[in-house]
């Protein structure tokens, strides 16, 4: 590991806690820009950035897809909708 | 009904005057969502399929007071919630833990260079490991991973479904994500230490 350093003019526990609002597209511009300033120059940023953007991708698109809820269970829940309103 | 799709609005409104045929058009649209966040933090069917039904009960009775500007899912999440707590109190109130943001990043990886971006890019690859993760998540952070990264909502209705601000949901947010990204390293088989 590097020693603490600046890069960008940040340091690393900086990049670490940004790396959500970076990913979710929520930093200034020039926020952005020495996030991406500091990564260039920085191995473990890069690193783990990748792998933390990597994961959310992976999330959205494998676990993501629209599933609907087992037959059984919404037979069930039509019945019971239907109960509430006739009874 | 005015249009071929209509809007979760125009159905709750047309569902409030007894229109029956509209809350199944809506029932239909979300039941999967709901019952996959319910279902998450449940682990369990039939506690899932109860929560599931007293979700859309207490939608239909709701429906003419229902807000739904930001998207009927805010509002359904926001129903099955509460529900979940009455069934799952002890659960439920777990409170967020003290760990700091850098060990929750180091557990992660954050600058362990022997865990290489690739290893971990292959294991978040695999179904199987990623939704192992998710579930052994704490059950605050799973929620708000699955509402904001799975079911898509954005911050302002996560914010709003959980009844926090949008700031303290970024935060759980992010927390979220890199005890995820730790329970996933946990499952990679070795790691080369090179
Ligand atoms: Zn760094």
């Amino acid at each position: 590991m590097n020693t603490p350093q600046e890069n960008g003019g940040l340091r690393c526990g900086e990049v670490l806690a940004d790396l959500s609002a970076y990913c979710d597209g929520e930093l200034s511009g020039s926020r952005r820009a020495a996030i991406e300033a500091h990564v260039r120059a920085c191995p473990d940023c890069a690193r783990f950035g990748g792998a933390f953007a990597a994961t959310l991708r992976a999330l959205r698109e494998q676990l993501s897809a629209p599933a609907d809820v087992p037959a059984d269970v919404a037979a069930r829940l039509a019945a019971a909708l239907r109960r509430s309103r006739t009874g | 009904m005015t249009s071929d799709t209509p809007t979760d609005h125009e159905l709750l409104t047309a569902a409030a005057g007894g229109d029956a045929a509209a809350f199944e058009v809506f029932v239909v649209r979300h039941r999967g969502a709901v019952y996959r966040y319910v279902h998450s933090l449940t682990k369990n069917v039939t506690d899932a399929e109860d929560v599931l039904q007293q979700t859309f009960l207490a939608a239909w009775r709701a429906a003419a007071d229902a807000r739904v500007e930001h998207g009927a899912r805010p509002f359904l999440f926001t129903i099955a919630r509460h529900a979940l707590h009455r069934l799952h109190r002890s659960h439920m109130l777990i409170t967020e833990d003290a760990v700091s943001l850098e060990e929750l990043g180091s557990r992660a990886g954050f600058a362990a260079p022997h865990v290489t971006a690739e290893r971990l890019a292959q294991a978040v690859e695999e179904r199987a490991i990623l939704a192992a993760a998710i579930e052994d998540l704490p059950p605050l952070e799973r929620e708000v991973l699955q509402m904001r990264d799975l079911d898509g909502l954005s911050g302002d209705q996560v914010a709003a479904a959980l009844g926090i601000g949008l700031e303290a949901m970024k935060s759980r947010l992010h927390r979220a994500r890199l005890r995820l990204i730790a329970e996933v390293r946990r499952r990679v088989p070795t790691e080369d230490c090179l």
